[in-house]
Parts: structure tokens; sequence; C-alpha cells
């Protein structure tokens, strides 16, 4: 018999950046706000310190950081008339538990997106003409703008203290930055990071082609610098152990280093760890939520009843808990109808290993998660796609974030798997190669969506989420021409062996892509087409909120976290100032 | 006339410690190459004699084995990272790293006599002057601080960067404060504290550190073992 505790005002399922940016928001205004996170509680001292924390056989190798995978995983396939498989093991991307989630093993690449971005739909089509797509593709509009988002965008950043240099101020372009970001209203709080050396190789070659190579913006501090909440960064050290690591020197942008300590001090607040919610409640009517249900680590029930319930739980996780709460109806591909679980999408990931010979060394090992020079002229739809076929593109950063002992043994093409020729190639390639990364748009297709999977259940007894994903063949076309491009750059630098490998499908969870899984919770002004209205809010349970990158209607070149948190203030700035003064709908 | 018999005595032992440290050194030239012999000769007359050019000898303060007199006013150099000994040079030369006696010293030092000098210092590798008594719990706080740091403070554990027991990182330049004196750790941290002396990565930590944990963290530093010289 499940123990019913006593109502509070709030309840945040999962303790990551949005649940502990809007614990603390709300809780500052005097609410009650209980946070249940599944994981362990961790903080920088002792969790994160060194030596512990450079371990690589834990952490990268044994993906130390993440979901318990015998406890709670997914299952996957290409199609919809193929039988999904359980994940026996995180490969293409890692799903983060604990207290800070993802933001604590994150690389702090700290992009914002582009305005038209906002208006995907209505761009594309206005430019192109609907020839440009694909019939199975299903681009949409956010229903909130760029305008709207960029003083929120400005704050995330400034709690962050993202390092970079402007581009962009209010529409006048400055020099050294990305003169094709989107118009920013204030420069960013730092300075960008240390060019490494294949980023300044990088740098010439991409100006000799005509190109506009910057520092990418990043959350790894580049000085001294004290947030608004009053807490005080300290510079990266360039240690090379960055995404999947916790910060040992308080140096990267994660719940722990930037809001926690401000949460936890909070009598409103009480954070309950080892809380693994299993649905959220609804009355009678189901257009109201009355609380959570969770169990803590003795396997006891709790019904935790409270007025407003935000699920702040990863992409990939909020769509379960709200398939499994009954919350919105499921989307189903074969009519087109419902909308839990439409629109996911991932990230186009490609590489481009740059062998430059034994006479150029690059010391990648001194980096930092977010250290390397870009260019952003093939990203999104930053040049011209009118002949090319497709829709979207990719950033091209060349710039280490590591180089790893076990991990990081760069090697041409044809070189033995083991044995002492490949030790000989590792040994000749690993100070002399750089590795471009082209992270490159998603494009949300009928097919690929996420359901709960029939057959496989959790420790819980729960349905396991179901992934069905492919590469759309916009997106492999699109890789294709990006990637030859960033070859081409290879080629300038003087490289003696360039490996020009786009992204082909099909998609595969064996190799490591990224994890940024966005989608199926998706923001928009129509509710046949979206979960959430334009400020986060469910459509069909106005008590509850969503705030991940579920709510993306399509995936960007770009990484995700800086938009989540623009959406984060922006849907912290809704509660506080409307939804509070009078709760229901806000649209 | 005790103590005059302690400073004669105390000349003495340096006298005789240089002259085992030049003969060591001039049979090493035997086997080593031109250039460096040639490196270790201006580094040891340096060490020995200072510049014309204002650079008093090294040794007058550091001792010729660099463990300089124990009394914590001048750190110790032996065996310190060779790389960060060039840098605070360099520091002191350009007033980055403000310092009265240094300065001059180091004004007095062209660039290669600045590398020949730190790499000499780098090569020592001297007993430790008897550590002062320090307690139990002075010494398990400063180890707590050392090795896993303060989160009540937001301090990082000090060997995050100075490295496995405070051995240091040489070849990235960062310092080792094992065997360091307890004395000069803490001034140095008063120092960071206060902004008399910069660094990046020093600022916040010295920020925010407790007066309690320097005085611990700089005994318990000063306790620990010495890392061998590679």
């Amino acid at each position: 018999m499940p123990q019913k505790l006593k109502e509070v005002d709030v309840v945040v399922i999962g303790v990551g950046f949005a649940g502990s940016i809007l614990a603390k928001e709300l809780a500052a205004s005097g609410l009650k706000v209980v946070g249940l996170e599944r994981g362990d509680s961790r903080h920088s001292v002792p969790d994160f310190q060194a030596p512990a924390i450079h371990d690589e056989l834990k952490y990268s190798i044994r993906k130390g950081m993440m979901q318990d995978v015998t406890r709670e995983a997914m299952t996957f396939r290409n199609g919809h008339k193929e039988v999904a498989l359980p994940m026996r093991q995180w490969e293409a991307f890692l799903p983060g538990t604990g207290l800070g989630g993802c933001g604590v093993h994150w690389n702090g690449q700290a992009w914002r997106y582009h305005e038209e971005e906002f208006v995907y739909k209505t761009h594309i089509e206005q430019r192109y003409g609907k020839k440009i797509l694909d019939p199975d593709l299903r681009i949409q509009d956010w229903g909130v703008t760029y305008q709207e988002l960029e003083p929120y965008y400005d704050r995330f950043e400034y709690l962050l203290g993202v390092c970079g240099k402007a581009g962009n101020l209010n529409g006048k372009i400055e020099p050294g930055g990305n003169p094709l970001e989107a118009p920013r209203s204030r420069e960013y709080p730092n300075p960008p990071m240390k060019e490494q050396y294949s980023g300044a190789l990088f740098r010439k070659a991409a100006l000799e082609l005509g190109y506009h190579p910057f520092l990418q913006p990043s959350a790894n501090t580049t000085r001294p610098y004290t947030n608004p909440e009053g807490l005080t960064l300290n510079p990266c050290a360039y240690c090379g152990f960055c995404e999947r690591y916790g910060c040992e020197h308080f140096a990267k942008a994660s719940p722990q280093t930037v809001i926690l300590p401000v949460l936890m001090k909070n009598p409103n607040f009480e954070l309950r760890t080892e809380s693994q919610v299993l649905r959220i409640n609804l009355d009678s009517t189901a257009k109201k939520a009355t609380g959570v249900s969770y169990m803590d680590a003795q396997g006891r029930e709790f019904e935790q009843p409270a007025a407003l319930v935000l699920l702040t739980a990863f992409a990939l996780n909020d769509v379960r808990m709200l398939l499994l709460s009954g919350i919105g109806k499921p989307y189903d591909p074969t009519t087109e109808t419902g909308v839990v679980g439409r629109n996911y999408a991932y990230q186009t990931q490609s590489y481009v290993p740059t062998f430059l010979g034994e006479d150029v060394h690059l010391n990648s090992y001194m980096a930092g998660g977010a250290s390397g020079t870009v260019i952003d002229d093939f990203s999104v739809d930053n040049f011209d796609h009118s002949s090319l076929g497709f829709i979207g593109g990719c950033y091209v950063l060349c710039g280490s974030t590591n180089a790893r002992p076990v991990e990081f043994h760069p090697t041409p093409p044809g070189t033995p798997r083991w044995g002492s020729k490949w030790k000989d190639a590792v040994r000749r390639h690993y100070n002399h190669t750089a590795i471009f990364n082209l992270s490159g748009t998603s494009t949300a297709m009928r097919g690929n969506y996420l359901d709960l999977d029939p057959t496989y259940r959790d420790a819980w007894g729960l349905p396991l989420l179901r992934i069905t994903f492919d590469f759309p063949d916009n997106d492999v076309r699109m890789s294709r021409f990006v990637t030859h491009k960033a070859s081409e750059i290879a080629r300038q630098m003087g490289a003696k062996i360039v490996v020009d490998s786009p992204r082909t499908g099909p998609f595969t969870t064996t190799s490591y892509q990224s994890t940024h899984n966005t989608g199926g919770a998706v923001i928009g002004a129509d509710p046949s087409t979206s979960v959430v209205n334009r400020y986060c809010q469910s459509w069909d349970v106005p008590n509850v909120f969503v705030v991940g990158a579920c709510n993306y209607p399509q995936n960007s070149s770009y990484n995700p976290t800086v938009t989540l948190g623009a959406l984060i203030y922006w849907t912290a700035d809704a509660l506080k100032t409307r939804y509070l003064k009078r709760p229901g709908p806000l649209v | 006339m005790t103590k005059t018999h302690s400073i004669v005595r105390t000349m003495f032992v340096l006298l005789v410690a240089g002259l085992i440290v030049a003969s060591y050194l001039a049979a090493q030239t035997v086997t080593s190459n031109k250039a460096t012999s040639n490196k270790s000769q201006i580094a040891l007359r340096i060490v020995a004699e200072g510049t014309t050019r204002g650079a008093v000898a090294c040794a007058r303060c550091h001792g010729f084995d660099g463990a300089s007199d124990g009394s914590g006013a001048f750190p110790r150099l032996d065996g310190q990272s060779a790389q960060y000994l060039a840098e605070q040079l360099r520091h002191f030369a350009s007033g980055a790293r403000r310092n009265a006696l240094m300065e001059p010293i180091a004004k007095g030092l062209k660039d290669d006599e600045i590398e020949a000098v730190s790499q000499y210092c780098a090569s020592l590798h001297t007993l430790a002057f008897p550590s002062r008594p320090v307690s139990e719990r002075v010494r398990d706080l400063g180890k707590q601080v050392a090795e896993v740091g303060d989160l009540s403070v937001r301090v990082q554990a000090c060997e995050s960067c100075h490295g496995p027991n405070g051995g240091g990182e040489p070849i990235a330049g960062v310092p080792y404060l094992s065997g360091q004196y307890s004395h000069y750790i803490s001034v140095q941290i008063q120092m960071f504290r206060q902004g008399y002396r910069k660094s990046q990565q020093m600022f916040v930590p010295a920020h925010n550190i407790s007066e309690q944990d320097i005085v611990a963290v700089a005994a318990y530093f000063e306790q620990a073992s010495r890392p061998a010289v590679k």
C-alpha cells in the first residue's frame, strides 16, 4: 500500500539543469518544492576529484556516470516493421543519471540556435518552396521565436559563464566572433578558450578557402567568474577529462557549479535522491495531475501529492513518463494521429580524420571539452540549398576534447585492428592527427518516433521506451555534401591522409555519435502537432510542464544545452509571472 | 660565540656541498654532451657567484643544495619543476610576480641562464630538514583538503592540479608542494588570496579556502615526502 505524503506546491522529476533551475526559481518565490532524482547525490567535492575522476576505464569505457542499463534501458529498431531489442550497453548515446544529470558529464559546447530555426517550416518553404522537402519529412515551427527567447539565452549564458567572442551584437557584425550567429544583446560573459594548434592550422586553411573560422563558444570557464547567483567558477585547466566525467576544478558549468548550492540552501526545497518516479497521477477527469508516485531505494512506494508537476528528466525519459502516465495521445505513424513520441530526432554526426604527418605535433591532450576552432558556414540554413536537393547542414569543428590514451588512437584505413602493426600505426599517428567533428541537423520524419515497448520492462515492471529511428535520406545527402566540404579544408591543411567519412545509414546503437536525442514532446502552437504549448505546458494536463530537448520539433546542427537553458528560463518566467497568478492553460 | 660558530659551520657545510655538487657535475660532463655540460657550468657559476649584471648568487638564500635555510622564508627549489622555476624567474623579471628580492636577480639573468639555472635546480635532490611537529588533527584536516577538497568553501583537492601526494606535474609547470616549507606555502596562498601574486588557477581556490584549511594544508604538505627526481 503506497504511503501518501503531505502535499507540496511543486514536484520536480529529475534534478539536472532544467530541474534545478526551475526548482530554484520557484522555491525562491516561496513555493514548497520537492526534487525527485532517481540517481545518487554527488558534488564536485568529493565525487569529482582527481585522480579518481580521471579513470578512463570506469567513466569512458564502462560509462560510470550513465543510467544503469540493467535496471532501465530503451529498446531500439530502425523501422516499424522490425522487432525492437533492448540496449544492453550504452554506445550511440549516453543518458546520464544522478544529481545534476547530463549537466555533469557534458562537454560544455555552448551554442545558440539561429533565428530561422524557430520558424523552420515557414522559413524553408518561403526560401525554397515546399518541393525541396522529401514527402516523409515533418519539420515545423516552434511557436516561440528567437527574439522572445533572446533575454533567456542571455540569462542562461551568464549563469554558466559561457566563454566566446560575440560575432553579432544587436545586428552589428563584430570582428573575431562568428559573423553568422544570431544577434545577441550583449557580449559573452567570458573570453573564448585558448586555440589549440590543430585549430590554428584549421583556421588558416578555412580562411584560405573563404570561410569564417572562430573559437567555439564554451562552458569551460576561461577566467575566475562569479555568476549572478553568486557562485564562483575557476578557470579550466585543459586536462582533457570533460565529456563523460565530472569536473574537479569547478571550471565546467554544471548544476553543481552554477545553481545547486543556492537551491540546496533554500529551506523551501527538499531533494530526495534514489527516488524512481513511476508515474504522474491524474484525477478522474485526466485533465489535472494530483502528484506523482515514486519508489525509494528500499522499494517502498510513495504518493507525493503536488499542485504542479515539472517533468525535467531528459528528453527520452520525459516522453516515457508522459506515455506511462497517459498524458497526451500517443503518436501513431501509420495514421499520423496522436502527438506523444512524434518528431523524435537525433544528430547527424560525421567525422573527418585528418592525418597530418609525423612532423606536425598537435599535443591534442591539452584540451577542454569545448575547445576548438569551428566554421558555421555550413550549419542549418547558412548556405543556399536551392540547387542541392536537401535541407540542413553541419558545423565543422576542428579541435580535440581530449586525447585520452584508452580511447584516442587514430589509425589510417587499412591498419590492422590489433597487433604490432596497429601499435606502430598508433605510435606514428597519435600526436599528429586531428579529427574534424561535424555536428549535423536531424530532420524529423514520419516514421521516426518513440512509444512504449510491448515486450520489455524495467526493474519496476514498467514498459521500456521504444525508439524507432533511421536517418532520413535527406540527412544522408546533407552529410555527404558537408563532409566533402570539410575534407577539402583538411586537404588545404596539408594532410597526408584525409578520411572523408560522411554519415550513412542505417543508424546503429553500437557506435558513439551523440546524446542529443530530441523531440517526442514537441513545443508548438497547434495541439494536433505538439505536446506542449509555447510555455512548455502540457496541452492536455495544464498543471504539468515538460522542459527538455524533447520539446525540439527537429534537431539543429548545434548542441542543444544552451537553447534548453533559454527554454528553462522562459518557462520559469511564464510560471512565475503568469501561471502562479492564475493556474490554468496559458494558451 | 656559539652563533658565529654555527655560521662558520654552515658556511663550511655549504662549501663542501658545493664542491661535491661541482665534482659530481664535472664527472657528469665526461658522459654528457657538450651543450649540457656548458649549461651545467653556467648554472653552477650563477648558483655560486651570481652574474655581473646584478644577479646575486642563488646559494646565498637557497643554499647550494636548493633546500634553503629551513625557515620557510625562502622556498626549497631542489627537484622543483624546471618549467615552473623558469616561468617564475621570467615573472619576477617582468614584474608579473612582484618580489623586491627576486626582481633584480631575475633581471640579471639572460634567457639561457634562466633555463640553465632552472634545470640545474630541478636536477638536485636534497635531504629535507626535519619538519615541524604538527598535531594529528591539523594533519588530518590538511590531508583531507589536499586529497579531497572542502565542499563547504567550494575548494577542490590541491592534488587535482599538484598531482598525487602533491608531487607536482613538472612538465606542465605545476610545482610540487610535498616537502615544501609550510611557512612558504601559507604565505603564498595568502599572496594569491590578497591578489599580490597573480594566477588564473590559484585565484579562486586561494580566495575561497578558509584560514584553518591554509594552516592545515601547509603543515600537511611540509610533512609529505618529496617526489623522487626523475
